[in-house]
């Protein structure tokens, strides 16, 4: 660029100032502050030649297309200015927007323990639905690039007694219109059980079963107390994470099929008349893919759609045995008997047994 | 369903005692309920072996057994008996599981035997030390602090020799039993014991042991905070558990567990406990190893809270008083012997219905702990009338000293 180009009018951004098909920040901040003074020199020059001789109507046009010129110059140096802002934002701090923190966060229900001290069940549909971002991925979503959708689920609760097992099986099929398009990825299946009042999780068993490989990743957050009864502790979450090992560019199977068994405990239940009823909701499910590709590098959270699961044709309900009230007087009054008939036998049986002891 | 044959309490401790060499609190591990102390002797689990604590726990049940055979002998036990006596420990199916399924109640009972050594060669320091480390590490053994002191009676001990012990063999002579000088009749009899209770001997030994029971607990609260005071002291002192256990109490316990238990229902439940310690302490304390067995049996089975393990505690001192029992195997002992077990075994059928397989059979469970506590009184009972009281200690004559010890 030179004096001649500017006072020819040719326009500003020339090709040489782009690199990689963007302009770069710098350059551009630099030939703006460049055509600055050269455009501030030049109207110098010619508002002085204004009411001399030299003064021609060319001369007027030239002067009004600098001033469009002088105001092209500030809003590309204000687009440079802000765009050197934005690269050194973004190269010196990690991103601190809540979408990248999020994706970036483990275990989907931290989040949400973070807020709120306990599991309840209005609020954690609420966070479900708005707090979770799609963000980024919500781009893959509405191009239709990527569909999962959950077929089918089915639930069951195995073993009798205190100790049992939630097997789960969930079917899954991939769907979207361009999938063939996008760069290989693997996924990992995401089950949040909120567990109901009267059971519990055990973290140390939990952590055993994952160095035996039987989960991806597990967690327990919420009351993970193993020893209170009910009515003293609150309810618990469990997250698993399980690898499924899909491979799209490999051209896999459109549908994948995962099982598994959360091995569970049924704390002491309330006072009641013989069986307490310990109800299952139904779990939150979420696909975590990670993208490795030139358009799209990172990983996306997905809730597949949910359209042919039914989850209230058939509830799991867990019957606990718990104390019956009507006992409680009774109980009580044998109880403290029993004690004071067994402690007044042996009193006696030390006392007149024939010794000769410290007591006469 | 796979039974772990290791103890849960074993990956409680082998996981706060990974904690502390970390450099955290072992009470960040829940359910860890012990002292410190315990943690940091399975250190050696994270770098050493992970079976390194099984390893210690299993030479303090040998050494349980050489401490048993060692305290018979010094009693005059003849040999044949006394190894007899031993075997009851080593081979009990009870007692080695206890300590191969990573417990740590061997070791309490190494301690608990050392000191009835250590009182009977009159090494009074000693026994205090490990007195007050064994009370802080479990709270049970406070209930031996009583027979302790009242075996330290002047008359048992003369300076410059080793106290006399009564020999097996004189079990049944009438000489053995205590002369008039020591016996406590009526009212002033009682104003003299109490006027007389602070000998220098007493005095050592009560110091000694507190004061390493307190520098201990103030050392472990300075580095563990009330987290240490909550789970290693209080818990257990107030600890009421409703989950199903060999108490008769656990099922009273539930019922009422919504609400709070007030003042009334706490004092009956601890008065047989306590008035029963007290006249098993004040009948025979000076036959020391029997005092203390009677007193951890029924101390178990009044307990709000019984677990197996807690067993381990009579059973290392059951060996130091079956040369002096009359009862004989056949058919009396085998009699005891069943019952107890057979008991116990009946509560395990419930318990085993209720907890796998959903029964609700918590009347039925209930009845079976009232069985057993009825079974657990019946065998004492039995134990105390066919026991030969024989103190540990010779008494002396009460003039001097230097006198030879002599026997009406």
């Amino acid at each position: 660029m030179s004096f001649q180009d500017l006072e020819s009018g040719r326009g500003l951004g020339s090709r040489r100032d782009y690199i990689n098909g963007k302009q770069d920040p710098t350059q551009a901040v630099a030939s703006g502050i460049f055509q600055i003074n050269t455009a501030v020199s030049t109207f110098q020059r010619l508002v002085n030649t204004l009411g001399t001789p030299k003064d021609t109507p060319e001369l007027r046009e030239k002067l009004y297309a600098m001033e469009v010129q002088h105001f092209q110059v500030q809003l590309y140096l204000a687009i440079g200015f802000g765009l050197i802002f934005l690269v050194m934002n973004s190269n010196a701090m990690p991103a601190t927007d809540e979408e990248h923190k999020f994706c970036g966060e483990k275990y989907v229900t931290n989040t949400y323990f973070k807020k709120h001290d306990s599991l309840i069940d209005s609020q954690f549909e609420e966070f479900i639905a708005n707090k979770i971002p799609l963000g980024l991925c919500k781009v893959l979503l509405d191009e239709r690039y990527f569909m999962p959708r959950l077929l089918a689920v089915r639930r069951n609760l195995i073993g009798e007694g205190s100790h049992r097992q939630l097997s789960s099986s969930i079917r899954i099929k991939m769907q979207g219109e361009s999938i063939s398009k996008l760069p290989a990825q693997s996924c990992q299946i995401i089950i949040v059980e909120k567990l109901p009042s009267g059971v519990f999780a055990d973290p140390f068993e939990l952590q055993h079963l994952l160095h035996r490989g039987v989960f991806t990743d597990v967690t327990v957050l919420g009351d993970t107390n193993l020893e209170l009864p009910s009515f003293r502790s609150n309810r618990s979450v469990v997250e698993i994470h399980l690898d499924m090992g899909y491979n799209m560019s490999s051209g896999g199977k459109d549908e994948l099929e995962v099982n598994l068994r959360l091995p569970l405990h049924a704390r002491y239940a309330p006072l009641g008349h013989g069986f307490s009823k310990v109800e299952f909701v139904q779990p939150d499910l979420f696909m975590r893919c990670g993208f490795e590709g030139k358009a799209f590098n990172g990983s996306c959270l997905f809730m597949p759609t949910n359209d042919d699961v039914d989850y209230k044709a058939s509830p799991i309900v867990w019957e606990v045995p718990c104390g019956i009230k009507k006992h409680a007087g009774v109980v009580s009054a044998v109880t403290f008997l029993s004690a004071i008939v067994s402690a007044l036998l042996i009193v006696s049986t030390s006392i007149y047994h024939s010794h000769n002891t410290i007591f006469q | 369903m796979e039974v772990r044959y290791t103890d849960v309490d074993y990956l409680v401790f082998s996981d706060a005692a990974a904690l502390m060499a970390s450099g955290k609190s072992p009470y960040e591990r829940s359910t860890y309920r012990y002292s410190p102390l315990i943690a940091a002797l399975l250190m050696p689990n994270s770098f050493l072996h992970p079976l390194w604590g099984k390893f210690l726990f299993s030479a303090s049940d040998l050494l349980v057994g050489l401490l048993i055979h060692t305290i018979l002998k010094l009693r005059g036990v003849p040999e044949k008996l006394c190894t007899f006596s031993t075997m009851v420990w080593l081979f009990n199916p009870f007692t080695f599981t206890i300590g191969t399924r990573g417990n740590c109640e061997p070791i309490v009972c190494a301690m608990i035997l050392w000191i009835i050594i250590c009182l009977m060669n009159d090494w009074l320091v000693q026994a205090a030390f490990w007195y007050g480390l064994v009370v802080h590490l479990r709270i049970y053994p406070i209930i031996y602090a009583l027979p302790i002191i009242l075996v330290l009676h002047p008359l048992h001990f003369q300076p410059g020799k080793k106290p006399a012990l009564v020999d097996w063999s004189l079990r049944k002579s009438k000489s053995v039993q205590g002369s008039s000088n020591m016996r406590i009749t009526g009212l002033q009899g009682i104003r003299i014991f109490l006027a007389s209770i602070f000998t220098w001997r007493r005095l050592v030994f009560g110091i000694v042991s507190g004061s390493i029971f307190f520098i201990l607990t103030g050392l472990c609260f300075y580095f563990y905070g009330w987290d240490f005071l909550d789970e290693a002291l209080l818990y257990h002192l107030t600890r009421t558990d409703p989950r199903h256990n060999f108490s008769i109490y656990f099922y009273h316990i539930y019922l009422h567990y919504e609400q709070e238990f007030s003042s009334l229902e706490k004092l009956v439940s601890f008065l047989p406990q306590f008035i029963v310690q007290l006249v098993i302490i004040f009948r025979f304390a000076y036959d020391l190893p029997f005092c203390f067995f009677v007193q951890t049996v029924a101390f178990v089975a009044f307990n709000k809270v019984i677990t197996a393990q807690y067993f381990v505690w009579f059973f290392c001192l059951l060996p130091l008083i079956l040369p002096w029992s009359n009862m004989k195997l056949q058919w009396k002992g085998l009699a005891c012997i069943f019952l107890w077990m057979g008991a116990q075994s009946h509560w395990l059928m419930w318990g085993y219905s209720l907890e796998f397989q959903g029964k609700n059979v918590f009347i039925q469970l209930w009845m079976a702990s009232l069985l057993f506590l009825a079974s657990n009184t019946y065998v004492l009972i039995n134990i105390i009338c066919n026991h030969a009281y024989c103190p540990v200690f010779k008494q002396l004559k009460h003039e001097t000293s230097n006198k030879t010890t002599k026997y009406d």
